[in-house]
């Protein structure tokens, strides 16, 4: 029991940084309704960000990971103004397609900056031994990484919920035509979506770096969060939070019972065939809103 | 099609025809011609391996065109079928000693009901939905099928890589020995998908999926039964996948689940986005076009490893940062492909000196 529970907790913290990544995910799509299959370079882009002023350039962390979100700012405008804006009216594929080249370009450039070997976060800066919450063990690096991923969460809902500009983007993704309409300028919209998708994903990455070390396979982490953001449903914000702690939850899991009976690959294929059930029974998600279009 | 003047016909078959004109004709059998003896003859091994290259591009991204292109579909794991069709021809081969062409046909096979199977949602749903189910299929089939169970069903370890020896592949008294079978075996491979493919295009089934391709609903109210004809679409790019697959195994004699990772799906469909959706000519010039411009970064990376040293070492990373680019630009500056391009030159020549 006390196992299970290690595995439930140890899989709800590392959701929670799937969680942004989903965030990252659902935002995209839910205004502008593209899958951004960057989503993983973006998290990898944060995360050797965050790395390189923080190892390179010796500040403390907390100051790399502001000095990240501030790049990540700056890297969200560039992507979307040079890339994003001309696709505007495009069929979705294309856009879709955009992003896979911009996934492939920015991997290449990450690559051909940091090199292909595994970076690690050193000193370390989470400290390595555990806390013990009764006869619980739970590691620092996942607890102190849910709570920075609590915060983004908690100062993005805010801005969703209370400010202008988050508010003029629930609208945009509510009815894109009825609020540009009313005056809502839909590329300030796109923009602030990429802006936060790329903060989004950069804490996470960052936060994956202190885990497991820094290397291009990262960039597969926006694949395998893909499960959340389905599971959660696609238009959802708190779905794709949701999805994002249940898939740490069924991955962890996963691992540690049902692993032994195959060769391999459970861990990241688990929550994969969790989707494809959840598909099969609620095509939308969870939470997502009930509008797909039958066959 | 344009005619010169005076052409006519006294029948529907040779209004219907290909080539209408001996002058086509003449040209197309020279084309020929100069695909299946002149090149074989006087270019070397390296440019044959490269083209071969091209080859395998084509008959991959043809699958990949039926789908997106002609059937609106989008599919994202077309290198499923094509690993799976891989190991299929190189299992039956090593395991039970299969002559070569059936191990072709039980490839094709493989690959096309692997596609059906996973093309099964796209009776309910369609558009992001497929996007999920045709990757579900990619990092299922290739990550854990091929790479867990198929590798050590030959008795080699997970992920292990399948050698088939070169004599294997002979098709009655001719091996496919070296570079130069193989791209003879290439051409006679792509011509046979072309023309099959052109032609297909041109019945029923062929008009049925571009009617769903348009419209869907108005196709359904039109009579075209469209799960029979998306299953089918599914199916017979599935089985040119595996066909690729087994080009691709002949090619190199060895075949390993690394070569059909996602970045291989997503390049064949940078390849027809490129070349042009909905157009064969569009799968011809994506993959030449692709195939050159990775040679172009070979060969640029080459003088500059003088001044960047541990240039050639970052050739894969070159390469992505190429293709993205590509990508990205082609999508927003021509995102007609090259296919309309080379319309569009044609057209002028035509029309030229009174190009209005």
């Amino acid at each position: 029991m006390v196992h299970f529970t290690e595995i439930l907790i140890t899989g709800l913290l590392v959701g929670g940084i799937y969680a942004c990544i989903a965030l990252g995910w659902a935002i995209i799509f839910k205004t502008s309704g593209v899958i951004n299959l960057a989503t993983g370079e973006l998290t990898m882009i944060g995360g050797y960000t965050c790395f390189a002023l923080y190892v390179t350039f010796g500040l403390p962390f907390i100051a790399a990971l502001l000095g990240m979100l501030a790049i990540a700012i700056g890297l969200g405008i560039l992507t979307e103004r040079l890339w994003l804006r001309p696709m505007i009216g495009e069929p979705v594929l294309s856009v879709i397609m955009v992003t896979v080249g911009i996934s492939f370009a920015y991997k290449a450039m990450v690559a051909l900056i940091w090199g292909a070997d595994t970076r690690v976060f050193s000193p370390l800066v989470f400290p390595l031994e555990p806390l013990m919450l009764g006869p619980i063990h739970v590691s620092q690096v996942f607890l102190y990484s849910f709570i920075v991923a609590g915060i983004m969460m908690a100062i993005l809902v805010y801005f969703f919920q209370r400010t202008r500009i988050g508010l003029a983007m629930q609208a945009t993704a509510d009815d894109e035509m009825a609020a540009r309409s009313m005056g809502i300028p839909a590329s300030s919209v796109y923009r602030w979506t990429w802006i936060i998708a790329f903060m989004s994903c950069g804490i996470a990455g960052a936060l994956l770096g202190n885990i497991n070390g820094l290397n291009i396979s990262i960039g597969y982490m926006g694949l395998l969060v893909l499960p959340a953001v389905v599971i959660g449903g696609m238009n959802s914000i708190p779905g794709a939070v949701a999805g994002g702690l249940i898939i740490g939850v069924l991955e962890n899991l996963g691992d540690a019972y049902i692993s032994r009976f195959f060769p391999g690959g459970v861990k990241s294929t688990f929550p994969f065939i969790v989707m494809l059930i959840v598909m099969l029974w609620r095509p939308y998600g969870l939470w997502g809103w009930v509008k797909i279009e039958r066959m | 099609m344009r005619l010169p003047t005076g052409t006519h016909f006294d029948s529907y078959t040779a209004d219907h025809a290909w080539w209408k004109t001996r002058f086509l004709w003449i040209r197309m059998v020279l084309l020929g011609v100069i695909l299946l003896v002149v090149i074989p003859l006087f270019v070397g091994d390296y440019w044959l391996g490269f083209l071969n290259m091209v080859g395998y591009t084509i008959l991959g991204a043809v699958g990949v065109q039926l789908l997106i292109g002609y059937t609106g579909i989008v599919t994202l794991g077309h290198a499923a079928p094509i690993g799976l069709g891989a190991f299929a021809c190189a299992l039956f081969m090593y395991l039970f000693g299969v002559p070569y062409l059936a191990a072709l046909v039980i490839g094709m096979i493989a690959g096309g009901l692997l596609s059906l199977v996973f093309g099964l949602p796209s009776i309910r749903v369609k558009g992001f939905y497929l996007i999920m189910t045709t990757m579900a299929m990619q990092f299922i089939t290739i990550d854990i099928i091929l790479t867990q169970y198929l590798g050590p069903l030959a008795g080699k370890g997970r992920g292990g890589v399948l050698a088939i020896e070169p004599e294997m592949f002979s098709i009655g008294p001719w091996v496919i020995y070296h570079t130069r079978d193989a791209y003879i075996w290439m051409v006679i491979l792509v011509i046979i998908v072309l023309v099959f493919m052109a032609n297909l295009m041109r019945t029923r089934v062929g008009r049925a999926w571009m009617a769903i391709r348009d419209n869907d609903i108005a196709a359904e109210a039109l009579g075209v039964n469209i799960i029979y004809y998306k299953l089918l679409a599914f199916f017979i790019a599935g089985a040119l996948g595996g066909l690729a697959g087994c080009y691709w195994l002949t090619n190199l004699t060895i075949v390993s689940p690394e070569h059909f990772m996602l970045g291989w799906s997503l390049w064949l469909v940078g390849v027809i986005l490129i070349g042009g959706v909905g157009s064969l000519y569009g799968v011809i010039f994506g993959a030449l076009f692709m195939t050159g411009v990775l040679e172009l970064v070979k060969f640029a990376l080459v003088p500059l490893s003088g001044i960047w040293p541990g240039a050639a070492a970052q050739f894969l990373n070159v390469k992505d940062l190429v293709f993205g680019l590509a990508i990205i630009l082609f999508l927003i500056y021509e995102p007609n492909g090259l296919a309309y391009r080379w319309w569009q030159i044609k057209n002028y020549i035509h029309l030229w000196p009174f190009s209005y």
